[in-house]
């Protein structure tokens, strides 16, 4: 008897797997479409997700007092910037900004540099700034703006906040091995930042 | 006969239910994903940089604090120099030999437990660094998405580094430290093979 029950609750199980329905949460419905979309674009590429892991990594090890105030500044210069490309959306900002704040943020973790506050706060703002701009841009005239600005924001908020998180933690174990393995990672993501400059000079030369 | 000829139907019908439809993507070498894919490939299906890298982990796992950091913290920076003639086009000479060349000496370092003074290994791995960079770097304007290319070889050299540093904990013991001076041989030998494939001696 039991045979036959855990059978047949295997077989329903299967078949509430295989079925072939796609996971449709009535976003249009719920008019919380836009923020999801804010929420998702800056992890669709590598160009916001490189300097906010190096920014979030040089968070971890600062001075934990320091580092905290980039919890609140990083969400709020995201959300500026998005509001700034709504307000000046022609703005020329040089691809050279992007680039090298992801060679300055990725050799301080490399050097696991303890900066002063006022360059490590405004490092983050600027990053911030940047990426909430650029970000700002992919909106369309059929955009909710408060929603996508919204998700920019927490997505920005929630990804710096956990990776810093994490990286304590995992600082936290004592031995020597780890804080050497946030550094290398520093020094990848200033290797892919000094790469990207070339490219962007050939880019350039090419115009 | 008609009730069976239903019940297949039936089960026939619920067979094909149940297959999940997936979209048919039409073009899958393009955007983010592919460029981080071939990026992350590019050191791994290089048998030439694979045992190079590996090799810089064995020999930093061999020459103990600091090398062991230095060399995998150093080795990215400094190839991404390399990386940078690449992008631009700059005509570096002889890159496969060298790459041959940075098998062969570092594979010989580690069998034969070379210990120089850091700056020493440290200039050595850096020289072999550039060249290393300049071959990815050739690679990245073509690339899908040349940002989640030079994110992908980057991120499988430092995972390559790591593989030599974990193989190389070996060395704590006498008979995985000789089983880690052979595996230098190894590499020096295919380092050998791809210096004679360079020089056009092999096929």
């Amino acid at each position: 008897m039991k045979k036959r029950t855990l059978i047949r609750g295997f077989a329903a199980a299967l078949a509430l797997v295989g079925v072939p329905a796609s996971a449709d949460a009535h976003l249009i419905n719920t008019t919380l479409g836009d923020f999801y979309g804010g929420v998702l674009h800056p992890l669709s590429g590598p160009e916001d997700i490189v300097p906010w892991f190096a920014l979030a990594i040089l968070a971890s090890i600062q001075d934990p007092r320091n580092a905290r105030w980039l919890l609140f500044a990083f969400p709020v210069a995201l959300v500026g910037g998005a509001l700034l490309s709504v307000v000046a959306p022609a703005l020329s900002i040089s691809p050279a900004w992007n680039l090298a704040v992801i060679v300055v943020t990725g050799l301080a973790v490399a050097a696991a540099a303890k900066l002063p506050f006022p360059i490590f706060l405004g490092l983050g703002t600027l990053i911030a700034l940047l990426h909430g701009y650029q970000n700002g841009q992919a909106m369309t005239r059929d955009t909710d703006r408060l929603l996508f600005i919204c998700g920019v924001g927490a997505i920005g908020y929630v990804f710096v906040t956990l990776i810093t998180a994490l990286a304590i933690s995992f600082r936290q174990g004592g031995r020597d091995w780890r804080l050497i393995a946030l550094r290398a990672s520093g020094s990848w993501v200033a290797a892919v930042g000094v790469i990207m400059i070339g490219l962007q000079l050939r880019t350039s030369a090419a115009m | 006969m008609k009730i069976a000829s239903l019940r297949t139907s039936l089960a026939w019908a619920a067979i094909f239910a149940l297959m999940p439809l997936a979209p048919a993507f039409a073009h899958t070498g393009t955007g983010t994903s592919a460029g981080l894919l071939s990026g992350f490939m590019h050191p791994i299906t290089g048998v030439d940089h694979l045992v190079a890298m590996v090799a810089v982990g064995l020999w930093g796992a061999q020459l103990g604090n600091p090398a062991i950091w230095i060399l995998p913290i150093a080795f990215p920076l400094v190839m991404a120099i390399g990386g940078l003639f690449g992008v631009s086009g700059f005509d570096l000479p002889f890159t496969e030999i060298m790459i041959a060349i940075s098998g062969i000496a570092l594979g010989l370092a580690v069998a034969m437990n070379i210990r120089p003074p850091l700056w020493v290994a440290a200039l050595l791995v850096s020289v072999f660094a550039v060249f290393h960079g300049y071959a990815h770097g050739r690679e990245l304007p073509e690339a899908a998405d040349p940002l989640a290319f030079g994110v992908g070889f980057v991120i499988a050299t430092g995972l390559l580094h790591l593989c030599g540093i974990l193989i190389g904990v070996l060395t704590r013991w006498p008979v995985g430290a000789q089983l880690v001076r052979a595996s230098g041989a190894a590499i020096g030998a295919i380092g050998g093979y791809f210096l004679l494939s360079a020089m056009g001696l092999v096929a």
